[in-house]
Order: structure tokens, then C-alpha cells, then sequence
């Protein structure tokens, strides 16, 4: 059976000694297994979070998990339990200028945390995942005090009052407000996490480790795959530490796609506008007639393919077709290359619709990108990568 | 030539801080339903609505934009070929109202000068939780001489109403003004409507 020897294809290979990368590549890029946790460790791999000798892992891997705790005392827990405890104000105080005031620190945190908060919360609405437990809370955090629990930082904390109406001679109805029931997205009670907080704290650590970037809009929906698919590792000894992993995993691909997240860089050569006008051009060599249709009606790149581009196609297929692309991705040698392929196969499958439909239907189109068998795309790319070569010697 | 099914064609923007329901309001409006299941909006979104007005049907071309900071260079390029905007606020986040100054100097910077603006506090249901008064969100619009609403995705109050106001105000603006019907540009949500009175005190 196919499927089989695709398995032990991986088998085979992740049992060597040394990992051979091109190899990963080769048989990552046609889709991995999603079963035996082929997954997960094929991604510590292609992301350069794992080395390639089997024998270092054990090492690395405790390595970078203890670093992480360490961030995590250092940056939430210590903080916190300062908050908590009054400690904050000791010969600092909330009105302090100087910029290493510990309540400047922590004003401008909490701005982060909120945005990030905002944002986690409506993280893959359409699955129940990231509103459920973790099996593995941050211990350090779960059981102390609130202020370590990032979200209590940021909740908008009302005063209680009661709404006094006065009606005709004097008579007054004071009307108490109950508080509404628990919304789908909140959080747990003590010594117990959502997924979703655990997401939280991995963008938080990585907008305080990368503070001239800090946190923008998106990046939750790039961490949460990833997360996801480490979560459910089928190893124990692997989903324990899914959120260490993680942090490590994001930041890597982060390292290699921040561009499109930084506004001073969108006119860069790696900046987004750049990644837009590839795709346009690519367009243009590939379906010349439904180039010349967005020309036409003036359909602009950046108001479909930016949101494509940015976040690696997260948001435009269910989550099962978006881990199956981001394998090809991964395991693109020349990286991100094939994403604009990938891009390009969605807007030439769709040509007939495209250059029958006008500005809005097109638009509407291309925003909700229509359900099918994402091998249909992916194949329909890896021809537009391959025939390029040809058309471009015959024009 | 497939035949015109509208008489006007207007685009409107939707602007405001991340997170105040403006992704809710246009799901309202245009799918009139309301779920907490949205994802931030990326870039630029883009919903159409035909309504009749006057007897005139017109189609409503609505641009929902990212409220980030990052996001500024790619939407606000939309302003200028906007020809309506609604600035929206959370009632229960003052920071989000504070922003509507910012927000309004966008509008300034890049948008074409007679554009019609409204001012839109949403998640008035969320009563309880309310830290900007109707008072603020009204003198604020009055300042400035903007319509004014208090709206709530999630009720379902005012939504509608908003929409058609700000669509009517361009539909008297392009007709050229209509004698006997001076539009008062000052005008700032002087009908009390039954809907928003139970909902937003």
C-alpha cells in the first residue's frame, strides 16, 4: 500500500544516524505521514531546531527546554509574583520616567499582552482545540499567583456599580448587573491551562526576546499550527514539551519570514510588497489572460495575497490542508519560493470563474479561496514551478 | 454586457482599533448574524450589500480593515477611493475611544475631503462592562461634526440603522442636495429609537 511505504520511507530515513536533510526534503515536500508523529519531528528538523545527528538530540532538546524555563522565570514568573505582592512599587512607582523603572516595563507589557490576548482568543475559532486543557501547564505558573497568569494582567477590571434609575416622584430602581456566563474562550481555573494561554505565553516571550519587532497582528496564526501539530505528538515524551519546542520552532520560522510582519521593511527585498509583486509577475508568465482580467478590473495583489503571503496560507484552509502545504513549505529548498507557486496554482485553478467575474465576485472569490482537495493546488504548483523554465525559453 | 443591477455604486471603510467588532458589525449587516468565531482580520476584507434607498437601489461596496498599527500602509490606501467611513469604538475599552483622535487624523491624511464619516461605540449590549459614556462618544462626534451611533453587532441594534444613514448622507451628497430636505450634518443620533434606549443606558 502506498501510504505504507510512504511510512516506512520515513521510517527508514529518521533511523539513520545522521539525517540525511535533502532526503527529509525530498519525501517531506510530498506530504508527511500524519500518523506515528512523523510530523512533528519532521519539522524540529526542517525548521534547524533539531541537528541532523540523531545522537545530539537528547542533549539540545534539554538544552533549549531548560533555556526556556529560564525565560519564563525571568520574564513572567519573577515579574509576576512582584505584581502580586506589591514588590513592584519598592523605591519605583507607577509615575516613574526613568525608562529602567520596573512600572515602565510593565505598562509597556501589558500594551503587548493585550494585543496578543485580543488575538489568542479567537485563535482557530472553528476547532474546540486551543479552548481545551493542556495536559502539561506551566507549573510554575498555574499554581501561584495571578499575576503570573498573563491574561489577569490584561483584564479590564471594572469597578462594580449599580445602575440607579430614577423614575417620575423620587422612586429609584438600582439594578445590580450579574456578570454573563464564561465566554468559550476563558480561562481555566487554578492548576489547570488552555491551550490557547500556552500560545499566549509563547508570543509574549517571543515579543519580549525580539522587542524591535514585538507583536504584530498574525502571528498567532503562524504559531498555531505548529503548536497544534507538537501538541498532539503521539510521544509523550514529545508533547510534554510542546510549548519549549515550540517557542524554538516559531522562532526560527520567524527568523526567516519577520519581514513580512515589519512595516519599516514592507518596500525590502524580502518585504511583503516584494512577495507581492513575484506573485504578480509570476502571474503573468503562468496565466497571461487573467492577468490581464486583474489589470483590467485593477484587482490589486494586496487585497487578496497579502494576508496569503504573510501568514504562510494559515487562514485560508482548514487546519489538516494547511499542515499538508506548510510540509511542502518547510521542505522547500530554496524557502518560500514555492509558496508564491502555491499561490499562483490557486488563482489559475480558478481562471474560468476569474475572468468571467467581476472586481467584487473575483475579489470575493479569491478571499474565501472556494473548499477542494488541497493536492489539486499543491500539484497544480509543483507543475507552474517546473514549467517555468520552458515557457519563459519559448516567450 | 451582463445588465446593471444597481443604480449607485458607494464604497465604504470600516476603521478602528483591533478588536472593537468591526468584523462583527459588517457580518451583521450583510449576513445579519452574529458569532464570536472571528479571526483578526489580515489586510483588507471586503464584503457587498444592495439596499434601496429613495427608490434608487444601491450597492454597498465595505472594506473591513486590520486595526493594527502594521497594517496602516496597506488600508490606508483604501481611504482615498472611500467614499464613507465609519470609525468604530468599543465602549467598554476607553482606549479604543481615546484612538478615535488618531483614527480621525488618518481620515484627514488620506481620505478624500468630503468624505462622509460616522462614529460607531459598539458592544453597547455589554452594559455592564461600559467605560465610555454615550455622552463621550456624543460630544466627541459633535466636535468634530460627525454622525454618531451606539451600536451592538451582538443585539443587533443600530446596525442597519448606521449603514442606511451613512448611505443616504452620500446618496443626498451625490444627488446634489434636494431642496425642502436640508441635511444637517450636525446631526448627532437625535431619534431616539426604541431599540437603543433598552439596550445602551
Amino acid at each position: 500500500m502506498a501510504y505504507k511505504a510512504k511510512l516506512k520511507e520515513f521510517d527508514d530515513l529518521l533511523q539513520q544516524d545522521i539525517i540525511d536533510l535533502e532526503t527529509l526534503k525530498t519525501l517531506s515536500f510530498r506530504g508527511i505521514p500524519d500518523d506515528q508523529s512523523k510530523r512533528p519531528l519532521c519539522w524540529k528538523l526542517l525548521l534547524n531546531y533539531l541537528p541532523p545527528e540523531q545522537n545530539e538530540w537528547k542533549k539540545c532538546l534539554s538544552e533549549k527546554r531548560e533555556l526556556y524555563k529560564h525565560f519564563i522565570k525571568e520574564m513572567i514568573v519573577i515579574p509576576g509574583s512582584k505584581e502580586s505582592s506589591g514588590d513592584v512599587t519598592m523605591g519605583d512607582h507607577p509615575l516613574n520616567i526613568n525608562p529602567d523603572s520596573e512600572w515602565q516595563t510593565f505598562f509597556k507589557d501589558n500594551e503587548v499582552l493585550l494585543q496578543i490576548d485580543k488575538d489568542v482568543r479567537r485563535l482557530c475559532p472553528d476547532i474546540s482545540f486551543f479552548q481545551q486543557p493542556t495536559e502539561f501547564p506551566c507549573k510554575d505558573i498555574v499554581n501561584g499567583e495571578d499575576g503570573k497568569r498573563l491574561h489577569s494582567r490584561v483584564q479590564r477590571s471594572v469597578l462594580k456599580c449599580a445602575n440607579v434609575e430614577r423614575k417620575g416622584l423620587g422612586i429609584t430602581k438600582i439594578a445590580l448587573l450579574s456578570k454573563k456566563a464564561n465566554e468559550d474562550y476563558a480561562p481555566m481555573t487554578e492548576g489547570k491551562e488552555a491551550h490557547w494561554e500556552v500560545v499566549e505565553r509563547i508570543l509574549f516571550l517571543y515579543a519580549k526576546l525580539n522587542p524591535g519587532q514585538g507583536y504584530v497582528q498574525g502571528m498567532n496564526e503562524i504559531v498555531g499550527p505548529i503548536y497544534h501539530a507538537f501538541a498532539s505528538d503521539a510521544d509523550i515524551s514529545f508533547r510534554e514539551h510542546a510549548e519549549a519546542d515550540c517557542f524554538f520552532c516559531f522562532t526560527n520560522l520567524m527568523s526567516e519570514i519577520r519581514d513580512f510582519f515589519i512595516k519599516s521593511l514592507d518596500e525590502s527585498d524580502r518585504g511583503i510588497n516584494e512577495m507581492m509583486n513575484r506573485l504578480l509577475n509570476q502571474l503573468k508568465v503562468c496565466d497571461l489572460d487573467v492577468w490581464l482580467k486583474f489589470q483590467q478590473l485593477d484587482l490589486k495583489p494586496q487585497y487578496y495575497s497579502f494576508r496569503w503571503i504573510t501568514l504562510l496560507l494559515s487562514q485560508e484552509f482548514p487546519l489538516p490542508d494547511v499542515l499538508r502545504i506548510w510540509d511542502s513549505l518547510f521542505s522547500d529548498k530554496k524557502r518560500f519560493n514555492f509558496l508564491i507557486y502555491v499561490c499562483c496554482a490557486m488563482i489559475v485553478i480558478l481562471r474560468n470563474q476569474l475572468l468571467d467575474g467581476d472586481f467584487p465576485s473575483n475579489l470575493k472569490l479569491l478571499q474565501n479561496f472556494p473548499s477542494m482537495d488541497v493536492q489539486i493546488i499543491l500539484s497544480k504548483a509543483v507543475e507552474l514551478s517546473q514549467s517555468r523554465c520552458f515557457k519563459m525559453n519559448t516567450h | 454586457m451582463a445588465k446593471k443591477t444597481y443604480d449607485l455604486l458607494f464604497k465604504l471603510l470600516l476603521i478602528g482599533d483591533s478588536g472593537v467588532g468591526k468584523t462583527c458589525i459588517l457580518f451583521r449587516f450583510s449576513d445579519d448574524a452574529f458569532t464570536t468565531t472571528f479571526i483578526s482580520t489580515i489586510g483588507i476584507d471586503f464584503k457587498i450589500k444592495t439596499i434601496e434607498l429613495r427608490g434608487k437601489k444601491i450597492k454597498l461596496q465595505i472594506w473591513d480593515t486590520a486595526g493594527q498599527e502594521r497594517f496602516h500602509t496597506i488600508t490606508t490606501s483604501y481611504y482615498r477611493g472611500a467614499m464613507g467611513i465609519m470609525l468604530v469604538y468599543d465602549i467598554t475599552d476607553m482606549k479604543s475611544f481615546e484612538n478615535i483622535v488618531k483614527w480621525l487624523r488618518n481620515i484627514d491624511e488620506h481620505a478624500n475631503e468630503d468624505v462622509e464619516k460616522m462614529i460607531l461605540g459598539n458592544k453597547c449590549d455589554k452594559a455592564d462592562k461600559r467605560t465610555v459614556s454615550k455622552e463621550q462618544g456624543e460630544t466627541i462626534a459633535r466636535e468634530h461634526s460627525i454622525r454618531f451611533m451606539e451600536t451592538s453587532a451582538k443585539a443587533n441594534v443600530n446596525i442597519e440603522r448606521a449603514f442606511n444613514e451613512l448611505a443616504e448622507a452620500i446618496l443626498l451628497k451625490t444627488a446634489g442636495k434636494e431642496p425642502g430636505d436640508p441635511v444637517d450634518r450636525v446631526t448627532v443620533d437625535r431619534r431616539p429609537t426604541n431599540t437603543s434606549k433598552s439596550c445602551c443606558n
